[in-house]
């Protein structure tokens, strides 16, 4: 027995395929004419002639019988794409004002984001000059303790003024003293020439009153 | 004693067929499958429209991801699977995605034209975007028509637009997959939608559906394909994926498809540099941003001469082109767009700060 397959459609396949083509192409020969154009023009008018015809019947018949034809669905459809496209109007100005709001908001968040450094700056600044406060008052404390210092540099002076006063009066005290030494020394000279003459008396034998 | 037969018949292979029929079976018996999104967040909600975040499993570009996808069908051909999601794909490589999803126009939104799409739906999801993600900068992805979209949107904002990427976009309308005549009748007033449009308001999705189905009427081969490969559950969930999403048209409003009529298809005024956007001129000279262009070479929708002038028409200086062996839906449903994508966009996006 053959182990070769039988397809019996690939034949027929192919024949259909052939005849197909050919019979496409022969209808087509025979309808590309202008007269075929012309008929089937002739035979289109017709059946639109018809159409409109059979429409306009309709029509009358509907508006004798108050009932909606395909023309007034027609409009209220129209109606309703009419509110689609106002709605879509009305999305596009949402986006508009969307987009506006977010330009704001960028805008807020730039200036925001300036304003934040603007206030790290200033409590950078805050804490430098509070340090510095914190200086100066320490500078102060320390010029208050040198005033008090200083003041008590004054009384010491004064003191050493009054010192100085005192010590001038004893100076001049000294001087009288000098004075009076100096007078005591006059006085006590001619006591001394006295027993320096005496003592060379003695030494002289002379006895004063042995 | 066997008798041989003269002619070798090979083995059919029996559990393989009964494996085959049971997918049949089931596909034909069960609903189509469900998909499940990637995680995501809800971001902003108007009329129909929806912008959708996924957040990066691991982030490692801060700029985000904006996915623009074609007004025709749904963007859930972006998230289709787990395996071959272009968003999963794109979010495990480190991005934030958005998804703008245009969700399905009703009767009541005939008077959308681009310039509402671009100016109050698309920028302003993009402002959304940007206030959501809280990022300078946003990378835009346009994938088919939203590739024309991204590309006139980016020539008229004044939004911080980085790196602008399109995939399998049509550009130049003088050009493109259908027969000539038709396009030629487009162009010379031959066939006018006008009347149609105003008459239905916003074009039905079977409408727009069978529109395209016409580049290709018969469309067999894809059953075939399943039916043939039915026995491979990976292709088969694979298969149902896309079928589901190619039956999942999206109806049309009518003022945005008038506009791409007659001002893109009629007049090709984005090429020209005439188109009008909210009073503001769509010159697609005025995108400067580093771009990247996607095409695909097996495109059954968009010709890669429809793409091809954007090249030449903006002055970025850092600009790429790509062709890749893919078709148009298989970009996205195979999930290679996400490393294309990556590929490019990685050195062109503002990394994560560690």
């Amino acid at each position: 027995m053959s182990k070769e397959k039988y397809d019996p459609y690939k034949g027929f396949r192919d024949l259909t395929g052939l005849w197909e083509k050919q019979m496409n192409s022969l209808l087509l020969a025979w309808a590309d004419n202008s007269e075929f154009v012309k008929l089937s023009n002739r035979s289109m008018a017709t059946h639109s002639r018809y159409m409109e015809l059979l429409k306009k019947n309709q029509e009358t018949m509907a508006n004798l019988m108050n009932i909606p034809t395909k023309s007034d669905v027609q409009n209220v459809a129209k109606l309703t794409i009419q509110a689609e496209e106002k709605i879509d109007a009305l999305e596009e100005q949402i986006w508009n004002l969307q987009d506006s709001f977010t330009e704001i908001n960028k805008g807020n968040m730039e200036f925001f984001g300036e304003l934040v450094s603007l206030s790290k700056e200033m409590k950078t600044e805050l804490e430098k000059n509070a340090k510095e406060l914190r200086e100066t008052k320490k500078v102060k404390a320390d010029l208050q303790k040198l005033r008090k210092e200083l003041s008590d540099t004054n009384v010491l002076i004064a003191e050493l003024q009054e010192l100085r006063q005192g010590l001038a009066d004893t100076s001049s005290l000294k001087s009288e003293l000098q004075e009076l030494k100096q007078e005591l020394a006059q006085y006590q000279e001619p006591k001394t020439e006295a027993k320096v003459e005496k003592k060379e008396l003695e030494l002289a034998g002379v006895g004063l009153g042995k | 004693m066997a008798i041989e037969s003269p002619v070798r018949m090979p083995a059919l292979d029996y559990e393989k067929e009964m494996k085959r029929w049971s997918q049949v079976f089931k596909i034909l018996s069960e609903d189509g499958p469900k998909i499940e999104h990637s995680p995501r967040q809800l971001v902003w909600r108007k009329n129909k429209t929806t912008l959708w975040y996924y957040a990066a499993e691991e982030k490692k570009y801060s700029t985000p991801l904006f996915f623009v996808y074609s007004l025709l069908n749904k963007p859930y051909i972006l998230d289709i699977s787990p395996e071959t999601s272009v968003i999963a794909g794109l979010t495990k490589r480190g991005y934030d995605v958005y998804l703008l999803d245009w969700g399905t126009p009703g009767y009541e939104d005939g008077d959308i034209s681009f310039d509402t799409y671009i100016l109050d739906y698309l920028e302003k999801g993009v402002k959304r975007a940007l206030r959501h993600s809280g990022e300078d900068e946003i990378s835009v992805v346009g994938y088919c028509l939203g590739g024309t979209i991204a590309s006139i949107f980016a020539s008229i904002t004044d939004l911080p637009i980085k790196n602008l990427i399109v995939a399998t976009v049509p550009i130049d309308f003088s050009t493109g997959i259908g027969p000539e005549k038709w396009l030629e009748g487009m162009k010379n007033g031959q066939f006018e939608i006008d009347r149609l449009v105003d008459v239905y308001g916003t074009i039905p999705a079977d409408y727009i559906y069978y529109g395209m189905k016409s580049l290709a009427p018969i469309y067999v081969s894809p059953y075939v394909g399943l039916m043939s490969r039915a026995h491979d559950s990976k292709y088969v969930d694979r298969w149902r994926r896309m079928d589901k999403w190619l039956n999942d048209a999206t109806p049309f409003t009518g003022a945005a498809l008038k506009q791409m009529f007659n001002e893109l298809y009629k007049e090709n005024k984005l090429v020209k540099g005439e188109l009008v956007i909210g009073g503001k001129k769509a010159d697609l000279s005025k995108i400067d941003c580093p771009f990247f262009a996607v095409s695909s070479a097996n495109d059954s929708l968009i010709a890669e001469s429809q793409s091809l002038p954007i090249m030449d028409l903006v002055s970025s200086e850092d600009k790429t082109y790509k062709l890749v062996e893919a078709g148009h839906v298989s970009l996205a449903l195979s999930g290679m767009f996400a490393p294309l994508v990556d590929e490019w966009l990685a050195p062109r996006s503002t990394k994560v700060q560690e």
